[in-house]
């Protein structure tokens, strides 16, 4: 390489170094803000607040999905395997719904007593329920060895898991 | 003689033969048409396989079937964009003609990608998610790079003299690259409704092979798109380019006459 060469050579290394390195430092100032949802763990511990909107994500907790009365409102716990946030959501569910299924759920808390909710922890009131299909892809004729298998998920987990 | 040494010697020929103007619009008559064939050859093939052989998924039913472009142009759209970006600067250092040529021919190109990743990404998303958008952390830097691509389109036509506005626009498209590690690792470092990869994971791919086949032919056959359009476009562009040179009146009133 010529000496000009070499110099232009520094100067866009620089500018890619230097804004790699603006790009990382501002990604990890804002790191939380970048998640899509939060976990019933993180809300159990945390705590929320009643005025926010939550995006909150977990598996269809097995057996929990019951019809309320109304007959179109739905009641289900999700859980991360750790610990359960109950939702209630007004609605058609989407099509992947199931127990084990990931869901990700949108809406406010419930500001009601928790004897009205059976003394169970927190309770979401969804406007908004979307299924989170994995990255794993199957033929479907083993598909019900799989779903029972999702199903089960918690039945053998140590500790929350990903999803 | 050494097989490597010869072998890295008719590359180093060819990047420089590529380099010329003239070199490379001779050599892009005969590259582009197998291109294109290429292309066609291996999309047929990998739709015929997507759609009748590869079996549904266990969830998605058949509509996990839009994979087979969803994923080829999602990759390409990244993939164009690196091309892109070190062709800047290769331009930008070493002053190389055709290297802004392939920066310039390969932004709309790319833009095209981007866009059929988001759009064949939302008519997936609404059967299975039940939303066609949500701003997570993958969506928001796909639409990112969209802009990127737009951006830099823009920027050349922007200025009125050419190698000012190659300048500009090869600069931007190296600044920009940052977004290409984001946009890949945006699952795995946040979360997201945008399902983790499948393919290049650790252990292996998290598919069978009779849907990887299928995904493989069309990954590969998009590739051949790229060059195809990209040699098509840039033909073009050396020829604007160079209107001013004999070699180009040559052509042009073989052409004509």
């Amino acid at each position: 390489m010529s000496p000009s060469q070499k110099k232009r050579f520094a100067i866009v290394a620089l500018i890619i170094t230097g804004v790699g390195a603006a790009t990382f430092f501002a990604i990890m100032s804002m790191q939380s803000s970048f998640e899509y949802f939060r976990t019933p763990t993180q809300i159990n511990q945390d705590g929320f607040d009643e005025k926010q909107t939550y995006r909150l994500a977990g598996l269809v907790r097995k057996g929990s999905v019951t019809r309320l009365e109304d007959g179109v409102t739905q009641r289900f716990g999700i859980t991360d395997c750790e610990s359960d946030v109950t939702i209630q959501y007004t609605g058609i569910l989407p099509d992947l719904f199931r127990e084990g299924q990931a869901i990700v759920t949108i809406g406010k808390f419930s500001t009601s007593e928790p004897e009205e909710r059976n003394g169970k922890g927190a309770l979401l009131i969804a406007s908004q329920v979307l299924a989170k299909h994995d990255e794993n892809y199957v033929p479907n004729e083993a598909a019900d060895a799989i779903m029972l298998q999702q199903a089960n998920k918690c039945d053998d987990a140590e500790g929350a898991v990903d999803y | 003689m050494n097989p490597l040494k010869s072998i890295w010697n008719f590359l180093s020929s060819t990047y420089h033969r590529l380099g010329s103007p003239r070199e490379f619009y001779t050599i892009s008559q005969y590259t582009t048409p197998v291109f294109g064939f290429l292309f066609l050859a291996l999309s047929l093939f990998g739709t015929y396989f997507g759609l009748f052989v590869a079996p549904a998924d266990y969830q998605q039913g058949d509509s996990f079937r839009i994979l087979f472009v969803h994923v080829p142009v999602a990759w390409m759209s990244l993939f164009v964009y690196v091309v892109m970006a070190t062709a800047g600067a290769i331009g930008l250092i070493w002053r190389m003609k055709m290297a802004f040529v392939v920066t310039i021919c390969s932004a709309p190109i790319g833009a095209a990608f981007t866009a059929l990743a988001l759009l064949t990404g939302s008519i997936w998303g609404k059967p299975i998610w039940g939303t066609y958008w949500v701003w997570d952390a993958r969506l928001t830097s796909e639409l990112i790079l969209l802009f990127l691509y737009f951006g830099i389109m823009a920027v050349y036509y922007a200025f009125e003299e050419r190698k000012t506005a190659e300048k500009a626009t090869a600069l931007l498209a190296v600044v920009g690259v940052v977004i290409v590690p984001i946009i890949h690792y945006s699952v795995e470092w946040w979360s997201s409704l945008h399902q983790g990869p499948t393919v290049f994971v650790e252990g292996g791919p998290k598919m069978p092979p009779e849907m990887l086949l299928p995904l493989a032919f069309m990954a590969v056959g998009f590739m051949f798109f790229y060059g195809y359009a990209l040699f098509l476009s840039m033909q073009a562009k050396v020829l604007d380019n160079e209107r001013k040179s004999r070699w180009v009146k040559e052509i042009v009133s073989d052409k004509t006459r």
